[in-house]
């Protein structure tokens, strides 16, 4: 994980002119007219009133808040990381259009996961606005805003890791949270959300198929490179699964998490996120090394040991 | 924390906990759901095919296509600069209602700016970039970026110039041209966007009405200085309005096609007519922001006087 440090983060200066708009990757262009298309009102396109937290005992319910608090907590990145990615996008010279207009859609969608995971927590007790350890809390500072701004960062390097490889697993994993709820009202709350993340997903994987036949060879070493220590310093310590965190520190996450899974709202317990993640990465792994970038697979353990 | 004033809001670490959400100004909080309720697509909201060229002259089109090319630039600020101020207000920890709303309010800004660019596009061709250097000083930048990311300017003072000033320019350039323009697609465009533009005031002044109560002398200061180089130095140098740019041949030529646009209809401007609601909007701005302690001096335009 790359703290911030005491040093000013330098930004690339805009070159605003010429000014491209025009539509260049359809694939992302799509992406963009799907999420002005398949657009929902958070208050409206969920039937808040029909869920009812009195069919559930007490201890389901301080499961489920925090189960669903941890996701508001995990959904927040996308607040400081999407404009700054966007503002990355605009300062860099001769960037195409498609992918800025897709981020501005993409973090309003962010921002209404936010507000749904919060009125989920809220419904079942009460949104917990820290976890109670403060060194699981640690995993979430991941100053992803700063490294997406930094000049000295590849843009390509980012975006193969944070909007390729990790929403893609966080789409594979909120698909497995929808598989396993049975509350009607959750159920809807990520359908729509899952539906937001497939295109979440979608633009970073399209992203760096655009860019890949650009891309040197040391370009794509580097890219392999940040993604095997984004999952070995973040998603293998908990970031996503919380099963993975060291010492112990989300142990009530995961209890957590495995009593809302089995109660259907919303949630899958260590052994289905492990299986989840093993399945993705081999994918993912697969993918990459189509486009040019060898990651070496890392061992995946297992849940307890 | 310490901080030299060479550091910007990015080289804070990262504090994500406690992480508050529930609201905290319900008036912002209740813009972000109508925000979500209002949202409008420019492929389908808009009956692009009632855009009938045949009807306009060659150097209509011309003066269109470039008023319309303008409009997309200016906009993209919104896309290029304004997220920073997202940005800042989560690194800030600022109450969530600003971090919500304003993700939708930067996808309004991106929309306004594909309308714009669709329109220009279908008149004959979206152009990329100013005629010259000298003109894209007026359009290229507001300064936010910068200004959000510096911890030593008051965010009070950012979103009093840019949301409170600035977006009373827009929306009075917006409000003009939806009465002004008899095309059915320009109207249409503009009605959209003013729609989006009412929000976009009401999320400046309800925070700072909110704010101002707390903020000291010397903050107070701050803002009215920002506001000052807001109205001086962005919007009376033409950054909404071509003919309030410095005289130069680039601006001419941006002023003639603006007056062409106008003609036909289409949008543009003529700035016989646009100099009262200019002086308006300053006055406007000027009287709302007195309570706050701000006061706004006389500004001094070649072409309008003092206002």
């Amino acid at each position: 994980m790359t703290a911030a440090t005491a040093r000013t983060t330098p930004i690339p200066i805009e070159k605003r002119f010429p000014l491209d708009l025009t539509p260049s990757i359809k694939t992302i262009g799509d992406l963009y007219e799907a999420g002005k298309e398949m657009r929902w009102i958070p208050n409206d396109d969920i039937p808040w009133a029909s869920f009812d937290a009195s069919v559930f005992d007490a201890e389901t319910l301080a499961a489920a808040r925090l189960t669903w608090s941890r996701r508001a907590w995990s959904e927040y990145t996308g607040l400081t990381e999407t404009p700054a990615l966007l503002v990355r996008f605009c300062l860099e010279v001769r960037r195409e259009a498609d992918p800025k207009f897709f981020l501005t859609v993409r973090n309003t969608e962010e921002a209404w996961h936010v507000d749904v995971c919060h009125r989920v927590a809220e419904a079942c007790g009460g949104y917990l606005e820290s976890p109670a350890d403060e060194a699981y809390g640690q995993i979430f500072n991941q100053d992803l805003h700063q490294r997406a701004l930094d000049s000295g960062q590849s843009l390509d390097a980012y975006v193969a890791t944070h909007c390729a490889v990790e929403d893609g697993l966080e789409l594979e994993l909120w698909r497995g949270y929808l598989d396993n709820a049975r509350d009607p009202v959750l159920r809807r709350v990520l359908e729509l959300c899952v539906a937001d993340k497939i295109r979440h997903a979608a633009f970073g994987w399209f992203y760096l198929e655009k860019r890949a036949p650009e891309l040197s060879p040391a370009d794509k070493a580097l890219i392999a490179d940040t993604i095997e220590t984004h999952l070995r310093e973040v998603e293998f310590r908990g970031y996503h699964c919380a099963w993975m965190t060291p010492g112990g520190a989300a142990a009530d996450v995961v209890a957590a998490d495995t009593k809302t899974a089995e109660m259907g709202l919303g949630a899958l317990p260590p052994e289905a996120e492990r299986a989840i993640l093993a399945d993705y990465l081999a994918l993912a792994h697969g993918r990459l090394e189509n486009l040019g970038i060898n990651v070496t697979p890392l061992e995946i353990p297992q849940p307890g040991s | 924390m310490s901080r030299t004033s060479e550091l910007t809001i990015l080289d804070r670490p990262e504090r994500r906990f406690p992480l508050k959400l529930a609201p905290q100004i319900p008036k912002i909080r209740k813009l972000f759901h109508a925000s979500a309720k209002n949202q409008w697509d420019p492929r389908t909201d808009i009956d692009w095919d009632l855009l009938d060229l045949s009807k306009y002259s060659e150097a209509q089109l011309r003066g269109a296509r470039e008023f319309w090319s303008r409009r997309a630039w200016s906009e993209y600020g919104a896309i290029s600069e304004s997220p920073a101020l997202q940005i800042r207000f989560c690194q800030d920890r600022l109450e969530p209602d600003l971090q919500l709303y304003f993700t939708i309010r930067t996808q309004e800004e991106s929309r306004h700016a594909e309308t714009c660019f669709m329109m220009a596009d279908k008149l004959g061709g979206y152009i990329e970039e100013p005629y010259e250097n000298v003109y894209q000083k007026s359009v290229s930048s507001h300064g936010v970026r910068k200004m959000a990311l510096d911890p030593d300017t008051p965010l009070e003072a950012i979103i009093a110039a840019l949301v409170c000033a600035a977006e009373e320019f827009a929306f009075d350039v917006f409000k003009y041209l939806r009465d002004a323009v008899t095309d059915p697609v320009a109207r249409r465009i503009f009605q959209l966007i003013m729609r989006d533009e009412v929000r976009h005031c009401a999320f400046g002044w309800t925070y700072m009405d909110y704010r101002v109560k707390s903020l000291t002398a010397d903050a107070i200061k701050k803002v009215e200085e920002a506001v000052i180089v807001m109205v001086r130095d962005v919007e009376l140098n033409g950054y909404h309005r071509a003919w309030l740019a410095p005289d130069s041949p680039a601006s001419a030529l941006e002023v003639k096609a603006d007056r062409l646009a106008w003609e036909a209809g289409l949008g543009g401007t003529a700035e016989e007519l646009e100099i009262p609601i200019v002086v308006k909007t300053v006055k406007r701005v000027r009287r709302r922001m007195k309570p706050w302690g701000v006061e706004l001096p006389a500004f001094n335009h070649p072409k309008i006087g003092v206002l």
